[in-house]
């Protein structure tokens, strides 16, 4: 299923999310658990290591991101020396073009696909399906969601937002599946139904976690086992790779390839590590004949050009999705969009134009979460208010965002009329409750509003220092 | 001009970002190095296997045969990488006259695959697979079980270890080989409500031999 774009009704699908009593559950689970896998595994050996991970990663990113031309024209030559394809889209229709020619010229029926978001923004399935080809997800999450007729929710858990029940549901209605409440018999059952398909599918179709410049290599990390299927049984096989993959060295690889689970799911090495390097050499017996590179840009190099080219380092590990208090409650749906969260407030109205992603901007608390647990240290919180100030020169703010932000530099810019606003809040909340007046009802309306202190830190602060 | 030139030039009208990056300097693997020499590496990998699932044992040649066939239990095929990438010498013959077959290597239906390693990951429990002449990828793949075989001089301390080494070697495993997969334990998901399963679409189970 092609994501339709509806990021201008982040509102109304954040309120549906809120009402599901299902999503709230499997989401908050979801992301609970991953954010404290994170923190063991980042901190396993002390907060100083962590933060070096964190400094090297990022470091490694941005290094390859400075020189990323020359980088692409020297992956592109170590590319072909290791015999594969190489290919460049700027955009969506590009892209899928030219990977439906690569399926026609090889004759190929039926595409198994492992877990790439970037496919995901390139509704790339919808037009092999168009092509007349058929396509089957196989990492699992994805396998559900393709039955259930959904898109990802998650980076990494792209059904997320599902309980257990559902997906046995789902199994029941779409496979015929023999009723069972245990996952294990779930994973058996999706392992014995795309068996057939790995076997013989005629393409493989993967995206790419990193591009290695210095050897003209894809890294991939998964745990099922699914995308080492997918680039191993076929004859063909299509990796698609964001030109903002790319590292240097292998070392920077090394260092990433361990950073990027130690962040995502808390491993210190996802399953498989798997180093894709082209088609199968002539001793090989095993491994596709003919393998393919597509370099995609779709709106990269127009970020690459602005204050936002730090959105490029992202690795796509979901930590910031974990970490997000908006997240957390909405879900990945509720963005509108291929990427939710934090990176997708951030992301979509790049990719897709910040007029058709206004309240994706304004969808942050600005608590800095993300920015604390991003593995590749991207400020997410200050992109997030450029976006809005960019929104604000664009004049598409709405009337009510500019009177509360009058209302609130005023309050801020004298400590006095900040202290009295204080004394108003402690005052109002006496009447109105635990309900906050017109338009933040909306967030009141589904939670409590904490009251004031009775007393403010302000004045605790002039008795303790006057103690 | 092409879509790739499009791109390039794209690019290099952009003022480079990041201009005023600092190297670091320091060199640190992600994971501490705290063992020293063989036995403790051999005693680091098995701790950190283990940890993952894996089943790992310590064993002679004939110890080695006596678990392959207990694991068989009465299977008349299995997946094999081919004898000499095996540091078990013969094993395919005493196999066939134990009356076990090797199986093609794209057979789907075997139940057990037989490996060997290029190298293994003290630090984080790893198993480094490059494909190659007689190094089939199926076999540590399609089966529901994997047996590797590995000598002890063949634990390494962890990935920088090996990417040092690689470095040394001209990086054979990111150029010789189409494939090279370093494998962390049996194929699991979590993608079931939250909750681990082993045995997604690899191995659910995942024996190791030490073999001596």
């Amino acid at each position: 299923m092609t994501v339709e774009l509806k990021s201008n009704d982040f509102v109304s699908l954040a309120d549906i999310a809120l009402r599901n009593p299902d999503l709230q559950h499997a989401v908050g689970a979801g992301t609970r658990g991953g954010y404290s896998k994170r923190a063991e595994a980042m901190f396993a050996y002390g907060a100083d290591h962590g933060e070096f991970l964190r400094r090297k990663a990022a470091e490694a990113k941005r290094r390859a991101l400075r020189n990323l031309p020359d980088l692409l024209e020297q992956a592109e030559s170590n590319l072909l020396a290791n015999g594969w394809g190489v290919e460049w889209a700027e955009d969506a229709a590009a892209a899928n073009r030219i990977a439906l020619d690569i399926a026609a010229r090889h004759g190929a029926r039926t595409v198994t696909k492992s877990k790439s978001m970037l496919t995901e923004e390139l509704g790339l399935n919808h037009a092999l399906e168009a092509g007349g080809m058929r396509v089957v997800e196989t990492d699992l999450g994805e396998y559900i969601i393709q039955l259930n007729n959904e898109t990802p929710s998650h980076i990494v858990a792209p059904v997320m937002h599902k309980t257990k029940d559902e997906i046995r549901d789902i199994f029941i209605r779409e496979l015929d599946m023999q009723p069972t409440d245990d996952a294990e018999e779930m994973v058996a059952f999706a392992r014995k139904m795309l068996r057939h398909d790995f076997l013989h599918a005629d393409l493989g179709i993967s995206g790419g976690n990193f591009l290695i410049a210095e050897t003209g290599s894809i890294g991939l990390v998964m745990n099922e086992g699914n995308g080492r299927m997918c680039t191993s049984m076929p004859r063909v096989h299509i990796a698609l790779v964001g030109i903002e993959k790319i590292v240097e060295t292998v070392e920077d690889y090394a260092t990433l390839t361990q950073v990027l689970p130690r962040s995502s799911t808390g491993q210190s090495l996802t399953v498989y590590t798997n180093i894709l390097n082209g088609p199968k050499r002539a001793a090989e017996d095993d491994g596709p004949e003919h393998a393919y590179v597509i370099l995609v840009d779709n709106g990269r190099s127009k970020i690459y050009d602005t204050a936002y080219a730090e959105a490029l380092a992202c690795i796509r590990c979901g930590a910031c999705q974990n970490a997000c208090p908006v997240y957390r409650s909405t879900g990945g749906h509720a963005y509108g969009w291929v990427y939710g969260g934090p990176i997708g407030a951030v992301l979509t109205p790049l990719l897709v134009g910040l007029e058709n992603a206004t309240p994706l901007p304004h969808a942050s608390s600005l608590c800095g979460s993300c920015k604390q647990v991003c593995p590749v240290d991207i400020d997410l919180p200050r992109m997030l208010l450029d976006l809005r100030w960019d929104l604000v020169q664009a004049g598409e703010s709405k009337a009510g965002w500019d009177l509360a932000m009058k209302l609130w530099s005023v309050g801020m810019t004298s400590p006095k009329r900040y202290a009295l606003g204080g004394v108003a809040a402690r005052a109002g909340q006496a009447v109105m409750g635990e309900y906050l007046p017109g338009p933040l009802g909306n967030w009141s309306a589904h939670r409590d509003f904490p009251n004031f202190a009775p007393k403010p830190f302000r004045e605790l602060w002039k008795e303790r220092a006057g103690a | 001009m092409s879509q790739r030139d499009r791109i390039l030039a794209r690019l290099r009208q952009a003022q480079p970002p990041f201009a005023s990056l600092a190297p670091i300097e320091e060199s640190r693997p992600v994971t501490p190095r705290s063992s020293q020499g063989e036995s403790g590496r051999v005693n680091q990998f098995i701790a950190a296997a283990r940890e993952l699932g894996s089943y790992v044992y310590q064993v002679d040649r004939s110890e080695a045969i006596e678990q392959i066939m207990d694991l068989l239990d009465g299977d008349q095929s299995a997946l094999s990488w081919d004898g000499e990438q095996l540091p078990l010498a013969g094993l395919q013959e005493t196999l066939r006259s134990l009356g076990v077959a090797i199986a093609a290597p794209d057979d789907g239906d075997a139940r057990v695959g037989i490996t060997g390693v290029s190298a293994a990951l003290a630090a984080t429990g790893s198993l480094v697979l490059e494909s190659g002449r007689g190094r089939y990828r199926g076999a540590s793949l399609l089966p529901d079980l994997h047996i590797a075989l590995l000598r002890p001089d063949q634990i390494l301390p962890d990935l920088e270890s090996w990417r040092e080494e690689q470095a040394q070697a001209g990086y054979t495993a990111f150029r010789d080989s189409s494939n090279t997969v370093i494998v962390t334990g049996p194929s699991k998901t979590a993608d079931i409500g939250h909750q681990l399963v082993k045995g997604a679409h690899g191995p659910r189970e995942l024996h190791v031999m030490i073999v001596k």
